[in-house]
């Protein structure tokens, strides 16, 4: 199966890990395959930096992005030095991080790219518009380790999960944990212009709703679910295991309530939570939701030993509801 | 200038900053480093430029346009310039020069027109277009960076031999052997950088003569975009072209944008203030309410600006050069340092009284307030026949009697001086008394006109509390300790 078959009809898309080593740039190397095959011209930039450093430590082989003549790359001046193409700069963005200012340049020929993008995500919004405004049709977005900042909202029309067996010696807590980053990445939309104002203002207050619509400031969770008719609660800044516990805890019914946060980078509670208050009756939301198209597996692991890669894709297609990749296999 | 940050916020020179807004980074750096001309010479030749380009911005808006937006592109280049005077560049900072060069050339035609006839002072742009060839050889015209074939035969023969191997790594299917192809093609990539690195040492090398007139066209670039920005924020507002006295400040009806500004919103109007303060010491006398404060940090604000080179806003200026402006206001800076403010503004008046001579002008407003009126009364007399003395222009606004008539001339708000007393206490009793004051307030004429005779401050003060219905009682016994 093609993955540009699931990514095709977005412009920009982003590539997240579940750990180290899940096999990102093994996925991005297949996109800019399949990319080059259907003509398209595309781009390249990422949020933040890999740590190459701590590949050095693993010491795997780390296979390293090779471009064909004529993508586009947004990477920070620093960069440049690893990366072996003929190239031609086309802009500089004023836009500077810890590894210089980020630069975009054509590649005149083939070869190896290192990428360090924005880590800021409106600067990464800046660069994906100026590849675009130079003629890419798509737009890459290597999502380094951190699932968190590539989930906020605008930045790509279509994400990528990439998990493996780095993540975890048993294949059961790889499949559960990605399952359950899954099911949050899908958590719906719900619109609200009061929560959103509250969002936009990177408010830290906690704000419920009750039926009538009134809004209310939260100071303690379980007191405002047992005394108003809530109907929604909005969380400002991340929503964790210890706002939630007291509520799940007590026996304030909170059936038919729904917890709200900006995006889903900001759920930070555990799986055991998260079920829990389901189980109770309540349910999730976020303002800005994300659209994960599709998960890849990378049977083998950084620390020496592999799953069964077919007993790996069994499993997890078990356990979410997106198409599953094996990233080794065309 | 010995203003401070606050002070400039606070009389509105720092908005007035804020309004001009340069297209050009260089013209934003100078902007923000904007002190008082020392010579009568250089700061001639700034209202002159400014006038030069207020004669010819409609005719040649056209070109105005064109370095405009060459301006709103350039980037600050100094740190890879002092690169270049030392070692090779890498491509990122010769794609900067040669966008530089290109916004150069395209601007320099635009700056020709301009100064055709008008003959700017101090501003010029050298021709950079050899320097252009040097790092655009092969005369593209483009605004990327690319060191091309032709650069080098080294080059060229490298990256033939890179491209065969890249096609081979395209084709094949063996794993192994693209591996292979892969370390021949990492040794071939290092020949081509090395080629590459001795053509942008070369282009660095063959750039280092262009460098200086590279720096002057920048600080060309700053003087002509704030030259042309004064222009146009002097067609917005009333301004004029300031004449450089020997010793007096004066200016006729003279407004503040700031508060002018905040008046509209409220659809208020700002009411000149006209004022001639020569060496020595000047008084502005008025009620409260009255606006002295508003006249001093005008006057303030629109001698700053003249030496800074900008028209004033106000019909006719005249100042004479000086170094510094001194200010005593009220301010919270004596109260966080824990001493009452009268306190405060006496030993600021102290560092003050040390430091004036005939290139400063020194302003007080309400000196001495804080303390008892009797006390205070007598400081501010002294003050001002001592201030009188001395050589430096001194202007200090007060509501103590006694302290015009030692002043070398004496300036008062017009208030409600012109204004039908009987009509407008008629007016004010239709109204709700609340909105009494709202009412004087529209009355007050806040001008200021120049005292003749031997007059003390205005008695408006008795007349407000008419006005406002004090109860006759009172305003018979006030009458009568007049």
């Amino acid at each position: 199966m093609k993955l540009t078959d699931l990514t095709n009809k977005y412009y920009s898309l982003s590539i997240i890990g579940m750990c180290k080593n899940a096999g990102k740039t093994t996925v991005l190397n297949r996109l800019i395959d399949e990319m080059t095959k259907d003509g398209k011209n595309f781009a390249i930039t990422s949020i933040g930096r890999d740590g190459e450093g701590s590949d050095l430590v693993t010491r795997t082989h780390k296979p390293g992005i090779y471009v064909p003549s004529g993508t586009l790359v947004a990477t920070a001046t620093q960069m440049l030095k690893y990366c072996d193409v003929t190239r031609e700069i086309l802009d500089t963005t004023g836009i500077t991080t810890p590894l210089g200012e980020v630069i975009i340049f054509k590649a005149r020929s083939d070869g190896k790219v290192q990428i360090a993008g924005p880590s800021i995500v409106s600067q990464l919004i800046t660069v994906r518009e100026k590849l675009r405004s130079f003629g890419a049709q798509r737009v890459m977005i290597d999502g380094a380790i951190s699932r968190k900042s590539l989930c906020a909202h605008n930045v790509s029309d279509a994400t990528v999960l990439c998990t493996g067996a780095s993540y975890d010696k048993s294949i059961e807590k790889v499949v559960a944990d990605t399952g359950f980053i899954c099911e949050l990445l899908t958590v719906p939309e719900y619109k609200d212009a009061d929560f959103e104002k509250a969002e936009e203002s990177g408010s830290r207050n906690c704000f419920a709703k009750n039926a009538d619509g009134e809004l209310f400031i939260v100071d303690d969770l379980e007191k405002t679910l047992r005394e108003g008719k809530i109907k929604t609660v909005y969380f400002g800044g991340a929503l964790s295991d210890s706002m939630l516990k007291p509520v799940i805890m007590s026996s304030t019914s909170i059936k038919g309530v729904r917890f709200i946060v900006g995006d889903a980078s900001k759920f930070i509670m555990s799986r055991d939570i998260y079920i829990k208050t389901i189980a109770k009756g309540a349910s999730f939301g976020v303002l800005y939701g994300v659209n994960p198209v599709a998960v890849t597996i990378n049977p083998f692991s950084a620390y020496g030993f592999s799953f069964d890669k077919d007993e790996f894709m069994q499993k997890m297609k078990g356990a979410v509801k997106l198409p599953v990749i094996n990233v080794e296999e065309v | 200038m010995e203003l401070t940050f606050e002070q400039k916020t606070d009389i509105g020179f720092e908005y007035v900053l804020d309004l001009v807004e340069p297209c050009s980074c260089f013209g934003a750096a100078k902007l923000k480093n904007t002190s008082v001309f020392s010579s009568k010479e250089s700061l001639t030749r700034e209202f002159d430029n400014i006038e030069k380009i207020l004669t010819v911005m409609d005719a040649r808006a056209k070109a105005i346009q064109i370095i405009d937006i060459c301006f709103m592109q350039m980037k600050d280049i100094s740190k890879t310039v002092e690169k270049c005077k030392q070692t090779s560049l890498t491509d990122v900072e010769l794609f900067e020069i040669k966008r530089f060069l290109l916004l150069n050339r395209d601007l320099y035609p635009a700056f020709k027109e301009l100064n055709d006839g008008t003959d700017l002072w101090d501003i010029e742009f050298a021709d950079l277009s050899e320097a252009l060839k040097i790092v655009d050889p092969d005369n593209t015209g483009v605004a990327s960076f690319f060191v091309s074939d032709a650069s080098s035969p080294a080059l060229a023969a490298a990256r033939a031999e890179k491209k065969k191997i890249e096609n081979e790594i395209r084709l094949t299917g063996d794993p192994a052997r693209k591996e292979d192809l892969l370390i021949q093609r990492t040794v071939i990539a290092a020949k081509e950088e090395e080629a590459e690195m001795a053509v942008k040492r070369e282009m660095s090398k063959k750039l280092i003569p262009f460098l200086d007139d590279i720096t002057k066209n920048t600080e060309s670039a700053a003087k002509l975009d704030l030259t042309i920005r004064k222009a146009v924020l002097s067609r917005k507002r009333q301004t004029c072209r300031p004449v450089i006295s020997e010793e007096a400040v004066s200016f006729e009806n003279m407004t503040n944008p700031k508060i002018a500004d905040v008046l509209a919103e409220s659809d208020k109007s700002f009411t000149p203030v006209s004022i001639t303060a020569k060496k020595g010491a000047t008084v502005i006398t008025g009620a409260n309410m009255g606006g002295k404060s508003v006249a001093l940090k005008t006057l303030a604000l629109n001698t700053l600006l003249a030496l800074c080179g900008f028209f004033p806003f106000a019909e006719k200026a005249e100042v004479p050069m000086l170094d510094n402006i001194y200010m005593i206001s009220e301010d919270l800076e004596s109260v966080d340092k824990g001493l009452s403010s009268f306190g405060g503004e006496i030993i600021k008046f102290n560092e003050i009284a040390g430091k004036i001579n005939a290139r400063s002008m020194a302003l007080f407003d309400e000196f001495a307030r804080g303390t008892n009126p009797d006390e205070g009364a007598s400081i501010v007399r002294a003050v001002t026949k001592w201030l009188n003395g001395k050589e430096a222009v001194s202007v200090l606004t007060t509501h103590y009697d006694g302290v015009a008539p030692l002043a070398g001339s004496h300036f008062q708000v017009i208030g409600l001086k012109n204004v039908d007393f009987n009509a407008v206490k008629k007016e004010i009793d239709a109204v709700s008394k609340d909105r009494g004051a709202a009412r004087i307030a529209e009355y007050m004429n806040y001008g200021l006109y120049k005292v003749t005779d031997k007059s003390d401050c205005p008695r408006d003060a008795l007349s407000i509390c008419k006005l406002l219905d004090m109860d006759k009682e009172i305003v018979a016994l006030a009458e009568k300790y007049y």
